[in-house]
């Protein structure tokens, strides 16, 4: 005969499937983030480099600047003129960098007076950035050249000028690059199971006693124990399902990627797909017994989710910390749930080594951690005042 | 047969249950009548071992609630005063699911289910998502449900709070079918007419307390009324001046 806890398992999960509506959009929302995520990144990441690779610049004033086109034109650089109102499609960001020729310029520049020029650019614009390095880069050149020249029409050495020689060494791997993905990715990973887990866990508990049904079915012959189990280990299969169907969704659009510039900056193909889930098992039985636990306060279905959506927040929180502070990767963080998981979902990604031991350590304070709360949860159920309410 | 004796149950300063003694022997229809708030929800919820009682005992078939509440809970089928079902699944699937959850094998409560859906007359609805179903047929459900593993003792909880007329009646045969079958019946209700209609045994109670019991006739004699909403009203009225 089945064991209590596998029929209750068994009906959540049916019950679940039959909310057909609810159960579309949570599939529909997980297969989606990750081709939705890797195209816009996709998009982001090579207009940067578009941006950058062709040397273009925006020049206003051309005309009181021959000196300057000369060496623009000498460096392959296109330069397109700039319309009349350059300042206000900049702020409007039609245009990511202007160079600006005041009229006295080449007078000045001929005759060794301080000459000037300006950039003019939107700082607030993320994605003007490399153009306005891009310019400030080639009058910085434009400088060098021309201080070069008179230097040595003045017998000096222009080494003077220049007594440091820095070169750029860049130490970072390509896959290196993709920091953005390093974090993006383990979030929804990270995310994922508190959506997969969300219906079970308060139609099963806030649920039960909204409509009625805790009362009946706690008068069953059956462990409460039981009851609790069947109900979590229907959460904690939604939870895996959700985030296995969201992780494939980035294994399916990274392979899609393959041939393009995101490959290498960021490889998810079949072993990062299989670490990732092994990662998400563990951490989702204990998001949804966190849910479940969280839940049985609720004395409503839109209490619990309101609890529920509490719980996303903080867990949202932990790699923005990790972004924002620039938490370095070190081993004490493998023991804070969510910390440890993101630590070792980021080493995943990156390539770098990764062994048991990495896996386990967050992976066994999960389940203790899952394991408490189906027992808290269990322990209250067992309560009246909980059940009945206070009278 | 359920047995209570001096069942008690102090919720903070409030005495909900004072020393609540009776008894409901097999094969009897028995009946606790009082007002709303009276404490016949939480005896009986004492009684099905969903609460713990603060003193006193009470036992099922012999078996000691607070010793073996699965035991109690096995020989019970309990109507509560929360009925919830599960309105995205079928009457039948509602049924089978308490069916499962106490032991019964598949085959055995498909022909539970066949013979209540005889009973109450609800064939029809039994393949049908309960969440468009009315209030008589939510209760059908429920109380089938309560009834699918046929257990030796019944326990309704204001089973026609919300009913119409003819479910009422309906209702009342499957009460007294249940005696016919040897059953013990315990059902609560505040309402005079439901409980002199099928009653054999009456308990009375007030502010938690039993204030007289017996049959319909007893009851009449002890109070020196004609009728026995006069006698209720007698009764209880005596309980709130002492």
């Amino acid at each position: 005969m089945r064991p209590a806890f596998a029929t209750v398992y068994l009906k959540e999960l049916r019950d679940a499937l039959r909310d057909r509506r609810t159960a579309l959009m949570v599939l529909i929302a997980s297969v989606l983030t990750g081709p939705v995520t890797l195209i816009l990144v996709a998009h982001f990441v090579s207009g940067l480099e578009e941006k950058a690779a062709a040397l273009e610049v925006r020049l206003y004033g051309a005309e009181h600047a021959p000196a300057l086109v000369n060496f623009l034109r000498r460096n392959d650089v296109k330069i397109d003129p700039a319309p009349e109102d350059y300042a206000a499609k900049v702020r409007a960001g039609r245009l990511d960098a202007v160079i600006v020729v005041p009229d006295d310029f080449q007078e000045r520049w001929l005759s060794g007076d301080e000459a000037q020029l300006e950039i003019v650019y939107d700082d607030s614009r993320t994605d003007s950035g490399p153009a306005t390095r891009q310019a400030e880069r080639l009058l910085r050149a434009f400088n060098r050249e021309t201080a070069m020249l008179r230097m040595i029409a003045r017998g000096v050495s222009p080494d003077l000028a220049d007594p440091v020689k820095v070169e750029r060494v860049n130490t970072a791997t390509p896959r290196q690059k993709g920091a953005f993905l390093v974090f993006l990715i383990p979030m929804f990973a990270l995310l994922s199971p508190l959506l997969g887990g969300m219906t079970i866990a308060i139609d099963s508990t806030a649920g039960e006693r909204e409509r009625g049904s805790l009362e009946p079915l706690l008068a069953n012959p059956v462990r409460v124990s039981q009851l609790v189990v069947g109900k979590w280990l229907a959460a904690w299969t939604f939870a895996t399902g959700v985030a296995c169907l969201t992780l494939g969704g980035f294994a399916l659009a990274a392979s899609l990627y393959a041939e393009r510039k995101l490959a290498a900056l960021m490889a998810f193909g079949a072993p990062e797909l299989a670490g990732f889930v092994a990662m998400a098992l563990p951490f989702a039985a204990m998001t949804s017994a966190l849910q479940m636990l969280i839940c049985t306060y609720g004395r409503s279905y839109r209490e619990a989710q309101t609890y529920v959506s509490y719980l996303a927040t903080a867990i949202t929180f932990v790699p923005m910390i990790v972004l924002f502070t620039g938490l370095k990767d070190e081993r004490w963080q493998l023991a804070v749930p969510v910390l440890g998981q993101q630590a070792v979902l980021g080493r995943i990604l990156r390539g770098d080594a990764f062994g048991l031991a990495d896996w386990a350590l967050p992976s066994a304070i999960a389940l203790v951690i899952a394991v408490a709360c189906v027992t808290l949860v269990a322990r209250l159920l067992r309560d009246e005042r909980i059940v009945f309410g206070r009278p | 047969m359920i047995v209570a004796q001096a069942l008690s149950k102090r919720f903070g300063n409030v005495e909900a249950v004072r020393q609540v003694s009776f008894t409901a022997p097999d094969g009897r229809i028995t009946a606790l009548l009082g007002p709303n708030g009276a404490g016949k929800t939480t005896t009986l919820r004492m009684i099905s071992t969903l609460v713990q009682p603060t003193g006193g005992c009470a036992k099922v078939d012999g078996l000691d609630i607070a010793a073996e509440p699965l035991a109690v809970r096995a020989r019970v089928g309990m109507l509560s005063d929360a009925r919830g079902l599960y309105a995205r699944l079928t009457a039948r699937e509602n049924i089978a699911y308490y069916g499962a959850l106490r032991g019964l094998p598949a085959d055995a409560a498909d022909r539970s289910i066949a013979r209540l859906a005889d009973l109450f007359d609800m064939k029809p609805l039994l393949d049908r998502r309960v969440d468009g179903f009315s209030q008589g047929e939510r209760m059908k459900v429920a109380i089938a449900r309560a009834l699918v593993h046929d257990p030796p003792n019944v326990i309704l909880d204001e089973p026609t709070n919300g009913l119409d007329v003819m479910t009422t009646r309906s209702l009342r045969e499957v009460i007294r079918t249940l005696r016919a079958e040897g059953k013990c019946v315990l059902f609560s209700s505040h309402v005079m007419q439901e409980v002199s209609a099928v009653c054999d045994e009456i308990v009375i109670v007030a502010h938690g307390c039993v204030v007289a019991q017996g049959t319909a006739e007893a009851l009449l004699a002890a109070s020196g009324r004609s009728d026995l909403e006069e006698a209720f009203v007698h009764l209880t009225g005596e309980a709130l001046a002492s």
